[in-house]
């Protein structure tokens, strides 16, 4: 009687057991645009990033959260191409500028990162280190990513724009259509080997997309497709084209 | 428990009686880019409060258009309520064109609720502001009845018993909950009526504190149930100033406080108020206070601008006219605080966060210091955005959906400096290069230099001449515009104005 019953009990934990319990997933974090997916999978939160510049990689990596719903707090860049940061994918309804705080600063970045979900900040030459360890904690606890454009010490991902080269342009004439940009990752999160990764920031279609060999050659193949389907090459802009400068009487 | 006995005067489209437009001049008041309030001339035509500027003017083409003025609302409506206040006291102000008063104590003192209502209609018309007069159980059912009494003689009364026959056959949307009343209309209820026969505790199941609230006043209840609580207990808020201020900024400023400490006291107890007293009182002896309408939906900032609102108003009337002394908050008629409901998936618990926080940075560095960008018109590349300061909504005055012929082509550069540094550029034999009035230029450039920095060009396209506004002196402009390349890999955008260069962005 009892070891039947042990029995029973048994083979009803072995079923649990058998049962695959999925794992508890972790949260997943903020996105990115697919096309940095070979960078980095997704702004993890508490996470500090380092770009070098303030330019479209930067921006780039607003482009998904801002999508998403996320608020993103931009600190001490006045020069942010706003227009830019829209023709990367950013929802710049989302964007919440503090161009110049001067010496709150500080101050200003941890208001954001209590509340918004990234902020993108341009720190002076020389963040004092007590200054910095202490935004980092502070982003840690909050469960926002920082984006640092500048030099910053105790980032766990490094991003530089290694070699860039825009196309499109001559001696006298085209204008600029589309740059390719090797972009190189390292740091803490990558462990000891960088990535690499080739991108187009922007591409010919104005958006961020992958420019390694394979998909330059398809990338190729669409475009030669369009301009053979459209019937001509369009490399100069002309007078009647409506995004083209002309002499406004 | 049947609610008390109000009164309710209500001006008709007071926005623009404000305003001091004529009722039969067609006109809207527009906020946020919809008609809040019309006259009754564009009524007639069919513009209504919620329409957009443009299908108002598809119906009415000659309206005439105002922007939203609340503080004016307030002064001006100042003047209707000290005509009340001369009638009976402890006005209480709804909302500018819309105030309640208790009507038990005046009906006795003048013999009955038509004397009162009677008086104070005649008092108010005799100063030329067009208004009715409600008087029913609760401010709700009384504000529905001065808008009944308004195509009437300017009176209404509903006797207590017949509280719940008046309000049946309203339709649900006179609630003013338009996320609620949607869904009820949808369900198959559209009268008041409907929604009174259902058992209370069904509607509050199904829709949360919002849901009760509606179903007590469809019954012909008080919003909320009254808060039993101890009467000795001092939840006001109050500041006396060791110097007397004279302007209305500080004493906001201080407002700003009270109001957080009254809504920590009010929250430490879970309670919140239906009004909220304002008191001030002068150097010279004079002390003035007056009843906002506040339901616990009202934050910190918003007690504080009613403050102000109420403050202008008493200085513009004369009635405030010494430094101010003091300045008390009181909650008025205190209820149980049922919360409010958090929109799923915390989006909206974010919104307001990040609200607070920018709040929070305007305090530190000013009303313009945290921006939020908006796409602009324009042809350069810093005239496409425009920086609008948080909290407030402006249109750009050039819109960025028109054509913008000779705007710079996409992609746009990610760098755009707010002020261009100057910059030189050189021809192969070490020549400024210069650009004729017809756009024909001196010699290719061949060295860029910026600061102390000197590259070299690999590539270059223009001049893109500009020639905007010639017919404005102040904002004429004329320049050419060329896109560079250098040998690190960058892009520039480089000006050419009066034989100047500058570096308006950088493609980064």
């Amino acid at each position: 009687m009892v070891a039947a019953r042990r029995q029973r009990a048994a083979a009803a934990l072995a079923s649990v057991v058998d049962a695959q319990i999925e794992p508890v997933r972790e949260d997943p974090g903020l996105p990115v645009l697919p096309a940095l997916h070979g960078l980095l999978p997704g702004l993890r939160r508490g996470q500090v990033v380092e770009v070098d510049g303030t330019g479209a990689l930067a921006l780039a990596l607003l482009a998904a959260p801002s999508q998403d719903g996320s608020w993103c707090g931009v600190v001490r860049m006045p020069e942010l191409g706003v227009a830019a940061a829209a023709e990367l994918g950013c929802n710049i309804d989302r964007l919440l500028l503090v161009d110049e705080p001067g010496e709150r600063w500080v101050d200003v970045t941890a208001a954001l990162l209590e509340s918004a979900d990234v902020v993108l900040l341009q720190p002076p030459a020389r963040p004092p280190t007590g200054v910095v360890r202490r935004l980092v904690a502070l982003a840690r606890k909050s469960g926002s990513a920082l984006v640092v454009a500048g030099g910053w010490e105790g980032s766990s991902l490094r991003l530089k724009v290694e070699s860039s080269s825009w196309s499109g342009i001559d001696q006298g004439h085209g204008r600029l259509r589309s740059r390719r940009v090797k972009v190189v990752a390292s740091g803490r999160m990558v462990g000891g080997r960088p990535r690499t990764a080739w991108l187009w920031l922007p591409g010919p279609d104005g958006s961020v997309s992958n420019a390694d060999l394979a998909s330059v050659a398809s990338m190729e193949e669409r475009l030669a497709a369009r301009a053979a389907a459209v019937g001509g090459d369009d490399t100069e802009p002309t007078g009647d084209d409506a995004t083209s400068p002309a002499e406004v009487a | 428990m049947t609610p008390p006995r109000v009164l309710v005067l209500w001006c008709p489209d007071w926005p623009l009686t404000a305003a001091g437009t004529d009722p039969a001049v067609p006109a809207v008041v527009l906020t946020s880019g919809r008609v809040s309030a019309c006259t009754a001339a564009a009524r007639a035509t069919g513009v209504r409060r919620g329409q957009r500027l443009r299908d108002a003017q598809r119906y009415c083409p000659d309206v005439e258009v105002l922007d939203e003025d609340p503080e004016g609302e307030a002064r001006a409506f100042e003047q209707v309520v000290s005509v009340i206040e001369e009638t009976c006291p402890r006005v209480e102000v709804v909302r500018p064109g819309l105030a309640a008063i208790p009507a038990r104590g005046p009906s006795r003192y003048y013999g009955g609720e038509e004397v009162v209502g009677g008086m104070i209609r005649d008092a108010v018309l005799g100063r030329d502001f067009v208004c009715a007069v409600g008087v029913a159980d609760g401010t709700f059912a009384a504000n529905l009845a001065a808008r009944a009494a308004f195509d009437d003689d300017g009176l209404r009364l509903i006797p207590s018993s017949s509280t719940a026959g008046f309000l049946a056959p309203h339709p649900v949307s006179v609630l003013e909950m338009p996320e609620l009343t949607g869904v009820l209309f949808r369900l198959g209820i559209r009268t008041l009526g409907d929604l009174a026969t259902l058992p209370p505790r069904d509607v509050l199941a199904r829709f949360g504190a919002e849901g009760g609230v509606a179903h007590r006043l469809a019954t012909g209840q008080e919003a909320r149930p009254p808060a039993p609580r101890a009467t000795d207990e001092d939840l006001s808020a109050h500041i006396d100033f060791d110097q007397p201020v004279e302007q209305t900024e500080p004493a906001v400023f201080a407002a700003k406080a009270l109001a957080d400490q009254m809504h920590a006291k009010l929250g430490e107890r879970g309670l919140a108020c239906v009004r909220v007293e304002v008191e001030a009182g002068t150097a010279d002896g004079e002390t003035r206070s007056r009843l906002w309408r506040h339901d616990g939906l009202l934050s910190s900032l918003a007690v504080a601008e009613r403050v102000r609102w109420q403050l202008d108003a008493w200085r513009t009337a004369g009635q405030l006219n010494g430094h101010l002394t003091h300045l008390r908050l009181a909650p008025d008629q205190v209820v149980i605080d049922t919360g409010r409901q958090l929109s799923l998936w915390g989006q909206a618990e974010n919104d307001e966060q990040v609200a607070r926080a920018a709040t929070r940075i305007q305090v530190m560095l000013g009303h313009a210091a945290v921006t939020r960008p908006q796409l602009a018109g324009g042809r350069g590349p810093g005239e496409r955005v425009v920086r609008v300061p948080w909290g407030d909504s402006v249109a750009p005055t050039l819109p960025a959906d028109r054509p913008w012929p000779g705007r710079l082509p996409q992609p746009s550069p990610a760098v755009v400096h707010p002020e261009p540094p100057p910059a030189r550029v050189l021809d192969a034999a070490g020549t400024p290069v210069a650009v004729s009035g017809r756009s024909t230029v001196s010699a290719p450039p061949a060295r860029l230099t910026v600061g102390k920095k000197e590259h070299t060009i690999t590539g270059w396209t223009g001049p893109w001449p500009v020639r905007e506004y010639w017919w404005e002196r102040s904002r004429h402009r004329r320049c050419a515009r060329f896109q560079v390349t250098t040998e690190d890999g960058r892009a520039w955008l480089l000006a050419i104005e009066d034989g100047r260069w500058s570096v308006e962005a950088v493609y980064d």
